[in-house]
């Protein structure tokens, strides 16, 4: 493996944001590292999955957080789970690894659903198609209570997957005072991320890989040669929203309940910044983006408490906001292509 | 449904005027400015701020109310700034990337990070949300549907304003202009305009349009930091429905997405979810996209 | 089977009430390589468009071998044995020029993505089957030295060649090709007729759209002339050059 002047700087900045973590932070440094990481992994692999849509094939999605929530919810459904104001329980289900099977297939089928219209369209229209999709199922999750919970959420659905935590994770939690059932989260995201990279190398490399970029860089010159564009188009927005739900499952066991909150239009946006941080094109600079997104994440209490005093949780929120607000529009001003990306391959003209 | 029709139409006209103003500049500009949004929001917090004590931590503004008896002084204050934003943001951010040669996506994910930023700059000035200083009134009947005097005042202004803007691009050199670049896709092909200063004319021309849209929305709602963003998707299906680009199709196209989602309430199925009123006329942009791309108005592009 | 491959009949398209294409009859015989001339903004290319799938038509048919293409997709047509290429030359810049060409020898099935994930071994045997191809035209339009370049590195012409070879590499019947010498240095210009001369002996059907009045002189059997969207004149190079209603639609006003 050969290192860039690039690569190595890009992991010197995620080992140096790691010991920031330690340096900012008197005690606890492990479980707030820790929580950390998992973040930076589910959102990483959120991430990988939003880089399938534009870094490899130019398609601009705003939705993602839907395809994230489409996975998570069907995946919880299938699987035992209690739902709603009441709490109604619900005792049987498909195993967890078959549920997760089938929330994956579906935030595929959703993203084909939401391609058929829209991808055959401009750029522009994608993204305000996207978004809107989103907004369509936030809304439609928050009112067929019966079934999702509404804004009451779903909970008690963790031990379908628990059951099958390794007994070194439980060693390693409780030896370093961490949360068993969020090792087991951030174990299987990372595992996760090295997977889909793997997948995601394969398929790059391959004549399909090459045809989906062939489309990125002209449409009209893979119509003229017989090749369906659109159809090429809709494989790359179903991956992509396939990994999103993937992530999305993994979102929704880290937290151990799922709420209409949880996907929302600034979860997609937070993905956007650390897919454009980690470099828009770049199969592995997610990882590092997301990492180092996380820790100015994790640190913006701090920043927070410079502005206000004793601010409460909403300035902290607010702080943050901002800051991903600006990171955006920085990093696309200054330096669209990242930290890993190639600036050669940025597509920003996509039409 | 008498009392539907009127809401519909007051959003309507609300969604109208904003999406007139986002679809000029898309037109001019090629640029989906997802901070809309945040333009329009700053209409009725700037409103808010200049005629009533507000609730805020930071820098003292709650003890700040300059012009508090005058409300329409106010109004007409905040959308000068709003235009005096738009003309900012284009001097100091959109034309130096447009110089730079940046493309239109680049710069949409700019707009994206802009409305994140000044969403919650907002947020953080007033975080609970608010009402304008104006005392209630009763709803009274105009013709076949009813609201409150003030509220149909609303409507009549944003009448008003369309037809000024119908007039204004018809009629004027600058109009005409505008819609010359428009039309011809191509800046430099307008010869004798000074395509710089007619994008930061429309800068200036939509901002205001957003703020006064904000300041109406403010009037039969309340004021709150995500209040654009919450409309802007509304606003998009509108301009989307009437054809992006153009200002005739984004007039009509608002208007009949207010009117939906006011009278979707009534119908049967709707029956217990006026929480997802917002879907459906969401989904009927996404449907008409599926079978006439170019919107209501727009022109056909063959785009498969 | 008849001598026509492709048929139109009544083609029209406008653009804002400006007619742009209005083509009442037009029949093109198998293996004769016909050039369409006209001025700017005779609708040459909004022609090509029209034929090829990328723009509908107001009104009109369109067949290719007496199947219907007025509707398909440009793909679809291009399955079809119809091939074009484009004014402005679209290569596949940050492709090699190795990949476009086996881009465009790959098979949709080829293409598969389940093939892909699978890592098929029929997949690497035709792999194998269009990088040797792909090499074969390389060789024969004088590109093999580029094949591992990115396509943005080659010179205006070189690329041109690159979009002629992706356009034959599966031996189509039709080709279309608009403005095969624009920008091209005379000696490559030379190099390119000759190929399109190749081409034409080997049975390929070839309508072509050309600036350079003195290259379509010298290559074509047969010569069609739009002005304003119509065929004003439609003969040998010969009966062309005296026509006087070409002469005064064309030269004149390439003489203002």
């Amino acid at each position: 493996m050969k290192f860039s002047i690039k690569g190595s700087l890009t992991i010197f900045l995620t080992i140096f944001s790691i010991f920031l973590v330690f340096l900012l932070n008197e005690d606890g440094e492990i479980p707030i590292l820790f929580n950390l990481l998992t973040f930076a992994g589910i959102y990483g692999l959120a991430a990988i999955g939003l880089n399938v849509h534009f870094g490899l094939t130019g398609l601009l999605n705003f939705g993602h957080a839907a395809f994230m929530g489409f996975g998570a919810y069907v995946t919880v459904l299938l699987i035992p789970h209690a739902a709603g104001r009441e709490g109604v329980v619900i005792t049987t289900g498909l195993p967890f690894f078959l549920a997760l099977l089938i929330g994956v297939i579906s935030a595929a089928l959703f993203g084909l659903l939401l391609g058929l219209p829209a991808i055959r369209l401009r750029g522009d229209y994608l993204a305000i198609v996207t978004i809107a999709a989103a907004e369509i199922f936030r809304l439609l999750v928050r009112d067929l209570e019966s079934v999702t919970g509404g804004v009451y959420g779903i909970i008690n659905f963790s031990s379908s997957l628990q059951q099958y935590r390794l007994g070194f994770i439980d060693n390693f939690a409780s030896s370093n005072d961490l949360n068993p059932s969020q090792v087991f989260v951030a174990f299987l995201s990372w595992i996760s991320i090295v997977l889909v990279l793997l997948l995601l190398r394969r398929l790059t490399n391959s004549p399909w890989g090459r045809a989906l970029r062939a489309v990125r860089e002209d449409e009209d010159a893979v119509r003229a040669l017989g090749k369906n564009a659109v159809w090429l188009k809709l494989q790359s927005f179903m991956l992509g929203a396939g990994i999103a739900g993937l992530s999305g499952v993994l979102l929704a066991f880290n937290y151990g309940t799922i709420q209409v909150s949880t996907f929302v239009p600034i979860l997609t946006f937070y993905v956007w910044a650390i897919m454009i941080l980690g470099g828009v094109g770049s199969l592995t600079g997610p990882i590092f983006g997301s990492i180092i997104f996380w820790v100015i994440i994790g640190e913006t209490n701090g920043i927070a408490q410079l502005i206000f005093e004793n601010a409460n949780g909403q300035q902290i929120a607010g702080v943050r906001f901002v800051l991903v607000g600006l990171l955006i529009m920085i990093l696309m001003i200054f330096r669209p292509s990242g930290l890993m990306g190639k600036k050669e391959e940025l597509l920003l003209d996509v039409k | 449904m008498i009392e539907q029709l009127g809401n519909g139409l007051l959003l309507g006209i609300i969604i109208s005027v904003a999406s007139v103003a986002l679809s000029l500049l898309y037109g001019v500009t090629r640029i989906v400015n997802f901070a809309h949004g945040e333009i329009i929001a700053l209409g009725a917090i700037a409103t808010l701020f200049l005629s009533s004590p507000v609730d805020s931590r930071l820098l003292f503004l709650d003890r700040f109310s300059p012009l508090g008896n005058n409300f329409y002084i106010s109004v007409i204050i905040s959308v000068i700034f709003c235009g005096l934003l738009g003309g900012i943001l284009e001097f100091f951010l959109f034309r130096p990337l447009r110089k730079a040669e940046v493309g239109n996506i680049a710069v949409l994910v700019v707009t994206i990070g802009l409305s994140l930023f000044l969403r919650h700059i907002y947020m953080l000035l007033n975080a609970k949300p608010q009402n304008f200083p104006l005392e209630l009134q009763r709803r009274e009947t105009y013709l076949f549907f009813d609201m409150t005097p003030r509220n149909f005042r609303v409507l009549i202004l944003g009448i008003i304003v369309m037809v000024l803007i119908g007039l204004f691009l018809n009629y004027t050199r600058i109009g005409k202009a505008m819609r010359a670049v428009r039309d011809s896709n191509d800046l430099a092909s307008v010869s004798g305009i000074n395509s710089d200063n007619i994008i930061l004319f429309t800068w200036i021309s939509s901002s205001m349009l957003a703020g006064l849209a904000g300041v109406f929305q403010a009037t039969i709602n309340d004021v709150r930091y995500n209040m654009g963003f919450l409309i802007l998707l509304l606003i998009f299906a509108g301009t989307v429905l009437g054809g992006i680009g153009t200002s005739f199709g984004a007039m009509v196209g608002g208007f009949i997405i207010g009117i939906v989602v006011n009278v979707s309430v009534g119908l049967p199925f709707m029956e217990g979810h006026t929480e997802a009123k917002n879907a459906v006329a969401l989904a009927i942009m996404i449907l008409i996209l599926l079978f006439r791309p170019q919107g209501i108005f727009g022109e056909k592009e063959r785009v498969s | 089977m008849s001598n026509k491959y492709l048929e139109v009949t009544n083609l029209k398209k406008s653009f804002g009430g400006i007619k742009a294409v209005d083509v009442e009859s037009l029949n093109l015989n198998r293996n004769e390589l016909t050039s369409i001339i006209g001025p700017n903004g005779a609708g040459k290319t909004t022609f090509f468009d029209l034929i090829s799938g990328f723009q509908d038509s107001d009104e009109g048919k369109v067949y290719l071998n007496n199947k219907n293409i007025s509707k398909s997709q440009p793909y679809a047509i291009a399955r079809l044995g119809m091939i074009r290429t484009f004014q402005l030359t679209k290569v596949f810049d940050r492709m090699t020029v190795l990949e476009n060409m086996m881009f465009s020898a790959s098979t949709v099935n080829n293409d598969s993505f389940l093939k892909s994930l699978a890592k098929l071994p029929s997949q690497k045997t035709t792999e194998k089957k269009i990088r040797d191809k792909s090499f074969e035209i390389m060789k024969e339009l004088n590109i093999d030295h580029m094949a591992n370049s990115y396509a943005r590195e080659m010179s205006g012409g070189q690329k041109k060649l690159l979009e002629l070879g992706r356009s034959i590499i599966n031996n189509p019947s039709v080709l279309l090709l608009d403005e095969p010498l624009a920008g091209v240095n005379p000696k490559l210009a030379e190099e390119i007729l000759q190929i399109i001369l190749n081409l034409a002996g080997k049975g390929i059907s070839i309508l072509m759209v050309e600036h350079n009045i003195e290259a379509v002189m010298k290559i074509s059997e047969r010569v069609i002339v739009l002005a304003e969207g119509k065929v004003i004149a439609d003969s040998t190079p010969e009966n062309i050059r005296t026509d006087q209603k070409v002469i005064e639609a064309y030269l004149g006003s390439e003489n203002e």
